[in-house]
């Protein structure tokens, strides 16, 4: 081999045509997400399943003891318990993008991806988007079962949406974490005990009863938990009526906790697609 | 320009424990089948996950059709197929909707996409199995449709790395004529990277051996193989003395001569364009031979005289191709 002393590499300047507008690349991906979601439904059933019979069991062993809440004068009880239903339904069906964006990443999909001129932002927002349509419908699901066992939202209809909303978003922030596990571990076994982290921010809230009647360590783990303000909006809108204050800190825990998850599943995306 | 070409300028590709890539130079023509040959761990797959855009070089330079791999990426991979050797398949889909992702990932509208998808599963023989999910395809079937996908965006220039490693001899023979076609039908340039040395010698028109992250040799594998030298004509004769006469007669023609019994044995370079005066000679002494017989050494005579080692402990029998 002589040596190359002057390089001879010539590139071009000009781009070679056909370039894909980047919502067109995320609506592609985000139906791929769809399909392969719709064609593995045992992956589906297990969460939402689990909400429901853990929604019937509190409403009947404790939902008669729930006089003694002084906070729900006026309110049903599974007015207050369904919000904890809900959030652990979209946090499960967070889980959901990751299993998918980690399939990928373990069958190889992922670096055929890698190898055409999608954008990278594409790939990480696909399966997230893909996971909030599961999850909006997961939680739905869960919202009709209320009304199955009594629920009488103080807000109507709109009110019944806007807890829906509030869901979605929270999983799809949530998603944001179980998406830089798949990421960061490329390990399906590594994704879903990170998924179990939803676990610990479900109950260390104010779970079962109002915030007031928590006490000690568990008072400040419940202030600390972003969800609980998203526990106690959805619970306002249920059973008091359009609190927007209440309101106001559960949209801004859900918006906090979503910029958060962000940047860490982009940072997350950087290390996995990095070149070096 | 450089359409069509691969231009490598001495790329290092260092990790922590080695240096997978030490300085490799060398230059694909537009339009020709390049083999880059070497043993397992040699650094080939590196090298294609740099030509490819998938990862970066600690040093050097390289472009394909003109693009430079580091700075100009997207634009490699418009004009680059990549088939690499761990295939990437979601095995929930079907053939026909994978391709047509592909394509419209490519900027091909949903129609075009969905058109070509239908060509290339005629292309790879696929089309029975277009709906069908990838998981329940056999090795050969994904093999052929990794292959289907890189050529979606119909590339300037197609990798394609180590294609029948774990493929039966059928297949294997497959996808040598798939990658012929490729090349003469539509003048794509073709990087393949093999751990065989008859893929090789069968398929490509120039060859880079590889061996610890250095390149070793370069060149057509005729000439690889007359570099090493060991070409001879083998001549076998009635009996003892005719061959012994013929040997005398054909003293100043080789480098050198073996005679045993009746066989007579010609150590020239460029043996097969000799054989014509070989012949002339012979009909003017009236000696006629039996057989006449070329020996070519192998491109494994190569990598032993360039690395002084056998390339590699295990081979696939070799088969008369």
């Amino acid at each position: 081999m002589e040596a190359v002393h002057s390089s001879q590499i010539m590139t071009h300047s000009r781009k070679p045509e056909g370039r894909l507008a980047l919502p067109h690349q995320i609506t592609i991906l985000t139906w791929r997400n769809l399909v392969t979601i719709a064609r593995t439904p045992e992956a589906l059933l297990p969460p939402i399943a689990i909400s429901i019979f853990f929604l019937v069991i509190y409403k009947s062993t404790l939902g008669k003891a729930a006089g003694f809440l002084p906070e729900l004068s006026g309110g049903s009880y599974i007015g207050f318990i369904l919000p904890l239903s809900i959030v652990s339904a979209s946090l499960a069906g967070a889980g959901v993008a990751a299993q998918n964006l980690v399939r990928d990443v373990s069958n190889g999909y992922f670096d055929k991806l890698l190898l055409t001129p999608v954008s990278r932002t594409a790939l990480l927002l696909a399966p997230i988007l893909a996971g909030a349509v599961i999850l909006g419908v997961q939680a739905a699901i869960v919202i009709a079962v209320g009304f199955l066992l009594g629920l009488d939202p103080a807000t109507g209809l709109p009110g019944v949406l806007a807890v829906l909303a509030l869901a979605v978003l929270l999983g799809t922030g949530f998603a944001g974490f179980t998406v830089s596990a798949a990421l960061g571990s490329g390990s399906a076994a590594a994704t879903q005990g990170a998924s179990f982290v939803f676990f610990p921010l479900t109950f260390l809230t104010a779970s079962f009863v109002p915030l007031d009647l928590l006490d000690g360590w568990l008072k400040t783990a419940a202030r600390l938990n972003p969800i609980t303000y998203v526990l106690e909006a959805m619970r306002a809108l249920l059973n008091d009526g359009w609190d927007m204050s209440a309101l106001a800190q559960g949209i801004a825990a859900t918006l906090i906790l979503a910029v958060a998850m962000y940047a860490l599943a982009f940072y997350a995306l950087r290390v996995r697609t990095r070149r070096a | 320009m450089s359409e069509r070409e691969i231009v490598v300028e001495s790329i290092v590709k260092k990790y922590p424990e080695v240096t997978a890539v030490d300085h490799v130079s060398f230059k694909v023509k537009a339009g020709e089948i390049f083999g880059f040959l070497g043993p397992n761990g040699a650094g080939k797959s590196t090298l294609v996950s740099i030509l490819t855009t998938l990862r970066l070089p600690s040093a050097g330079r390289a472009s394909v059709g003109g693009y430079d791999v580091v700075t100009q990426a997207n634009e490699v991979r418009r004009i680059a197929g990549v088939a690499l050797q761990e295939i990437g398949l979601d095995p929930l889909m079907r053939s026909m909707e994978l391709l047509t992702i592909q394509g419209q990932l490519f900027g091909a509208s949903r129609n075009d996409a969905r058109r070509r998808a239908e060509e290339l599963l005629d292309l790879v023989r696929l089309r029975d199995a277009a709906d069908r999910r990838v998981g329940k395809y056999s090795g050969g079937m994904r093999r052929r449709l990794d292959l289907a996908l890189a050529l979606v965006h119909n590339p300037q220039v197609l990798f394609l790395d180590e294609p029948t490693t774990g493929l039966d001899p059928a297949s294997r023979r497959d996808v040598w004529t798939e990658v012929r076609r490729l090349n003469r039908d539509l003048g794509m340039t073709i990087f393949l990277t093999t751990q065989y040395l008859e893929e090789a010698d069968e398929l490509a028109d120039r060859i880079a051996i590889i061996d610890q992250g250095k390149l070793v040799a370069e060149g057509t594998p005729g000439d690889l193989k007359a570099r090493v030298g060991g070409e001879s004509i083998n001549l076998v004769f009635a009996d003892g003395s005719a061959a012994e006469k013929a040997a005398q007669r054909l003293d100043d023609m080789a480098e050198r001569i073996q005679r045993d019994r009746e066989m007579v044995r010609l150590y020239m370079p460029g043996a097969a364009g000799a054989v014509a005066s070989v012949v002339r000679r012979l009909e003017d002494t009236q000696l006629e031979p039996l057989t006449l017989t070329l020996s070519q050494p192998t491109l494994d005579d190569v990598f032993l005289q360039v690395t002084g080692q056998r390339f590699a402990k295990e081979q696939p029998a070799r088969s008369a191709v």
